[in-house]
């Protein structure tokens, strides 16, 4: 700035403040709008049918038997039953393999109409309790079930770990029991940052209500995977939840004998349970969603395409016609 | 003959002119017959002299500041007085003193050149300007004895006055003001009369009668005024540019291209009124105008008898009537197929009665229909009561510009107050919202700044709006899906965060760099500033589809995401529990989210690319470091647990794409289809690239004084009105229209002698403005 214009109040000019900071103008003209359709549906449905592929290959076996578990005589009243610890739970279901399951099998359990997400329930539980030895009496947001009788601080506390899920499975098959591996199901940073090594279960399931499974006090948190896996809660009132992983192949048309402990009120409210197994694959275990929404998207965006096409050929207008400019369409009278 | 004796002034209203000569602020004459002196060898330097001690004696200006003709400033009530002085100035008379009862004239006429003589004049009377009698006087006794009323005032008045004899003189300045009357310019006789002191001290004793009355007395100063102006000999007019900014009738014409209806409201009076509204190029020939003016023979007759009740009931009715008659007739014109336009005049006078409630709504009707409204003669007061009556009446917006400070009254009712900074003080700017210095800058505030300010208020608002319905919605779905216990969806820091980082830094760019069409689009094509008027970008229909598409998006999200916890999602079958989810979801959604205003943009500058980015990136670094810190919450370790999922990539490619393909074939159709004003021109000119610079007011200009002068000129309408301004016209003097509506007139500013006693010695001044 010159000397004579230091008094000028004159703004600094930049490109910024004068608002002519270089821009990409972008219109969408039957060029770019088509070509985006192409380019969306060529990439998005070949990712779709490897993705549907994938999954299609995946074998999935489910099996309800919350309903079937039920001896006849209690039908009516399947509680009564559940909660009578004097008759035994034990079921066997076989189950036909339709399709090799290739090793590694995944057991699952799923429940439905299950809240685990509810608010009450989410937040029943103490992530400090779990994770240090500490803080065991950090049970503000675990009531109902914080303390026992003597009031001493349940560990784990909170109706999450409370209602921890108690059925068991014992699979066979060809008169062979196969073995069901319960190491690894929960994801590696829960056992490694929020259950502790060095916290052990503590006046748990010991007297009230007895909400599930009870936990060995010889364990730490750290390795109760099943209680991991069980606290890591569900999105959706359905879930599945891993149970362990089957190291050996079956082979088509097996029959499978589950036995199965079904110790797990769900009659209460209605709930169902089911026995899960699977194999899985890049993308994982069963899921079509993500294949069948790739080749949808993917085929609108092609269909739309060829709308777009057949519009431009048909309602045609030069692009940039100042006849279409509403003044000129409607001249001021 | 007399062709030198008138006197062509410029005044500049507002801007001061670069240019190669000094001119005095104000002055802007140049006749070598007339400058430095050269009037003496004119045929009757005598009577060049009396016009020119007319000019320095009759006024009532105050001079401030040093006594030296480049230093001094003249205070005046209204800028064409002190035009005139400096005027007198610049001939050779400079006025440099006043006291109560003397008037110092510093005179270079002496029959020498280069001979300069102090000169004082006693000032003996005043008879002061109103706008009844339209003309002022002064009575003044010269060192010799001479005894010598010199009057300046509106020709008709003037020219009632004239003593017989001198017809050709006469003629001639009759000739040359109706000239100067058409091009627009003020003009005022200026008379003399000698008097003898008999004749003097009689009269004297009556005026001193009259000014000491305790009733009436400003009515019966008039009388006794009257009796003494009589029998002038005229020495000549002047003219007075009240000079059109710059770029004014250009300004004009493109707003109203851009679809605003522009009404004038003035002090001016009804022929100046016309005259303006023709160089504005508000009125033009092809259009019908409808008068309605006070000033008809049969409302002077009426005036004359006096009974101000009769008065009152005899305009009112007269407007009444003349309102009808004008509806009927406007309304045959409209629905008729010649398309004529129509224009609207009325004065103050009967606009008061116009304002009457029973006359109000027809008169608001009316106008409404014409394209061009002048209300001329008006006060402040009544100027606020139009644009009140526009804005409430007609539930318009309004906008108020001006430069005075009888405009703060309609600036200040108006929804919009612009004040242009200038010569007429600052009141205007001080109670204006938008202050700015020259007229024709309207066109850029409105038409580029005004027009993107709305345009990116719909679209911040909107989006908005738009943004947190997605958000909320996709907490919404979640609740059916919670036994509708309440939990949330999302972490609570992420929600919290949501609108502070995740998505707000682009909305604030495109809040302040989005354009639809550059600079010099917009003015090229005013009428896109019509979309505003019609509301086009924030309306039902607008907020309804955003609504429509917000809505699918989130059901999109929501779902897609929420899809994939049915089962296991790595080859190790793992399940994801709710928070992995609901990250994967939030995550879906920023992108989402902010790609959407990506779609939003007109331009997209590498601000655009860096916020929407940066809000993406923020995200992700925001979970990173969130999601190892906190151990106790549920999102701990989400992200990474989910990057470990060639899943999670895929959903975060597929759902944003599935989001916004909605809205893009929306965009698409609409474009093609329906396509906006403004959309039409950016592919008009899509090839073509800002200039840079352009943005900027082009201030400068490359005419040169005179060149302004004959350029002026030649932009009047060539119109043959047989009428002339008057000098006095100007708004100051306008309390007068003010007390009749009850106000009380602020005190005079020319009532000389009380300011020239009061005067402060330092060189402060007390008083500029009143």
């Amino acid at each position: 700035m010159d000397q004579k214009n230091k008094n000028s109040k004159k703004p600094v000019y930049s490109k910024f403040s004068q608002q002519e900071l270089p821009a990409w103008k972008p219109i969408l003209t039957p060029g770019w709008v088509i070509a985006s359709y192409i380019t969306i549906g060529a990439l998005f449905i070949p990712i779709g049918l490897l993705a549907w592929t994938a999954s299609d290959s995946v074998v999935e076996i489910v099996d309800r038997y919350d309903e079937a578990c039920v001896p006849d005589d209690f039908s009516k009243n399947p509680q009564s039953y559940i909660q009578n610890p004097n008759i035994k739970k034990t079921c066997t279901r076989s189950i036909k393999v339709p399709k090799k399951l290739v090793a590694p099998i995944f057991v699952y359990y799923q429940l439905e109409n299950f809240y685990q997400n509810h608010r009450r329930f989410v937040k029943s539980r103490s992530d400090k309790q779990l994770r240090d030895v500490k803080a065991e009496n950090d049970t503000k947001f675990c009531l109902p079930v914080a303390y026992d009788y003597d009031n001493k601080p349940i560990v784990p506390c909170g109706l999450i770990a409370w209602s921890l899920f108690n059925d068991t499975y014992k699979i066979s098959t060809r008169g062979k029991d196969i073995s069901i591996e319960k190491k690894g199901i929960a994801w590696k940073s829960d056992a490694k940052a929020k259950f502790g090594s060095n916290v052990y279960p503590k006046n748990f399931q010991k007297d009230g209500l007895i909400g599930g499974a009870t936990l060995d006090e010889s364990i730490p948190l750290s390795e109760q995977e099943d209680l991991m896996v069980w606290m890591r809660t569900a999105a959706l009132p359905t879930f599945r939840k891993l149970y362990g992983k089957i190291n050996t192949d079956i082979e088509a048309h097996d029959t499978i004998k589950v036995e199965i402990q079904n110790n797990y009120n769900t009659y209460k409210f209605g709930g169902r349970k089911k026995l899960v197994l699977s194999t899985t694959t890049w993308i994982g275990g069963k899921n079509d969603f993500v294949g069948m929404a790739y080749i949808s998207v993917g085929g609108i965006c092609l269909f739309m395409a060829i709308n777009f096409i057949l519009l431009y050929v048909f309602r045609p207008r030069r692009l940039g016609d100042p006849s279409y400019l509403s003044w000129n369409r409607h001249p001021i009278t | 003959m007399n062709k030198k004796y008138d006197l062509v002034l410029v005044k500049t209203s507002q801007v001061q002119k670069p240019s190669t000569k000094a001119y005095d602020k104000g002055f802007n004459f140049d006749d070598a017959r007339l400058m430095s002196g050269a009037w003496r060898n004119e045929p009757n330097p005598d009577m060049c002299k009396e016009f020119f001690r007319c000019l320095a004696i009759c006024h009532t200006v105050l001079p401030e500041g040093d006594e030296t003709p480049d230093k001094i400033r003249y205070q005046a009530a209204s800028p064409d007085e002190a035009a005139l002085v400096v005027a007198a100035k610049n001939f050779g008379f400079f006025f440099y003193r006043r006291t109560p009862t003397m008037v110092y004239v510093r005179e270079s006429h002496a029959e020498k050149m280069g001979k300069v003589q102090d000169v004082t004049y006693e000032i003996l009377n005043v008879l002061e300007f109103n706008s009844t009698r339209k003309r002022q006087s002064v009575v003044c006794r010269y060192k010799d004895g001479r005894l010598v009323l010199y009057c300046k005032g509106a020709d008709s008045v003037v020219y009632e006055r004239l003593g017989s004899g001198n017809d050709e003189i006469k003629k001639i300045t009759r000739v040359h003001m109706e000239q100067y009357g058409e091009a627009g310019l003020r003009t005022l006789c200026l008379a003399y009369k000698d008097l003898s002191p008999d004749m003097y001290e009689s009269w004297n004793e009556k005026f001193m009668q009259a000014k000491s009355c305790l009733r009436d007395r400003e009515k019966k100063l008039d009388e006794v005024a009257e009796l003494m102006e009589t029998d002038l000999n005229l020495i000549g007019c002047t003219a007075i540019e009240d000079k059109l900014q710059d770029g004014v009738p250009a300004c004009i014409e493109t707003l109203f291209k851009a679809g605003l209806k522009i009404w004038v409201l003035t002090g001016d009076k009804l022929e100046t009124a016309i005259n303006i509204a023709y160089a504005c190029k508000l009125i033009n020939n092809d259009m019908k105008q409808f008068i309605i003016s006070s000033e008809t023979d049969e409302i002077r007759e009426v005036e004359n008898r006096g009974d101000q009740v009769e008065i009152a009931q005899f305009i009112k009715e007269k407007v009444k009537t003349e309102l009808q008659k004008y509806q009927k007739e406007a309304q045959t014109i409209l629905s008729g197929s010649s398309g004529q336009k129509l224009a609207f005049l009325i004065d103050g006078k009967c606009l008061m009665y116009a304002l009457d409630p029973s006359l109000r709504s027809m008169l608001l009707s009316f106008c409404l229909n014409c394209s061009a409204v002048v209300c001329c003669r008006v006060s402040p007061l009544q100027k606020a009561q139009v644009t009140r009556l526009v804005r409430k009446g007609a539930n318009k917006i309004t906008l108020s510009i001006g430069d005075g400070a009888n405009d703060v009254g309609m600036i200040q009712a108006a929804n919009i107050g612009v004040g242009i900074s200038g010569m007429e003080g600052m009141q205007a700017v001080m109670a204006s919202d938008f202050a700015i210095a020259q007229f024709r800058f309207l066109t850029d505030l409105l038409l580029v700044h005004g027009r993107w300010s709305y345009l990116r208020l719909c679209k911040v608002v909107s989006y908005f709006f738009y943004k947190n319905l997605t958000f909320t919605l996709t907490q919404f779905w979640y609740t059916f899906q919670t036994g509708y216990s309440g939990q949330r969806f999302y972490d609570d820091w992420c929600q919290s965060l949501y609108n502070v980082i995740f998505t707000a830094l682009p909305v604030v760019i495109v809040g302040l760099l989005d354009k639809d069409v550059s600079v010099a689009l917009s003015k090229k094509y005013p009428q896109l500033y019509k979309e505003g008027i019609q509301n086009t970008f924030f309306n039902w229909k607008v907020v309804g589809i955003l609504a429509l598409f917000s809505l699918y998006q989130s059901i999109v999200v929501y779902n897609f995401a929420v899809a994939s916890s049915t089962s296991g999602l790595t080859s190790t079958g793992k399940m994801l529990g709710h928070w992995d989810v609901s990250t994967m979801a939030f995550t879906c959604l920023v992108i989402t989210v902010n790609l959407r205003l990506l779609m939003m943009c007109s331009t997209v500058t590498r601000w655009h690319v860096i916020s929407i980015g940066g809000s993406v990136l923020l995200w992700f670094l925001f979970i990173f470091i969130y999601a190892i810190v906190f151990v106790n919450k549920g999102t701990f370790f989400t992200i990474y647990v989910l990057m470990s999922t060639i899943y999670f990539y895929l959903m975060v490619i597929l759902v944003p794409i599935c989001a916004l393909l909605c809205d893009f074939i929306y965009q698409g159709f609409q474009r093609w289809l329906f396509p906006n004003d403004y959309q039409i021109v950016q592919e008009v000119h899509r090839h073509e690239s800002d200039a840079v610079g352009v943005g900027l007011l082009d201030i400068g200009h490359q005419l040169s004084p005179e060149d302004e002068i004959r350029y002026a000129f030649a932009m009047l309408p060539k119109e043959n009105s047989k009428h002339t301004g008057f000098a006095f016209d100007s708004p100051g003097y306008e309390s007068f229209f003010a007390s009749q509506q009850g106000v009380v007139a602020p005190q005079k500013a020319w009532d000389v002698v009380r300011r020239a006693s009061m005067k402060p010695k330092d060189k402060k001044p007390q008083n500029s403005q009143h």
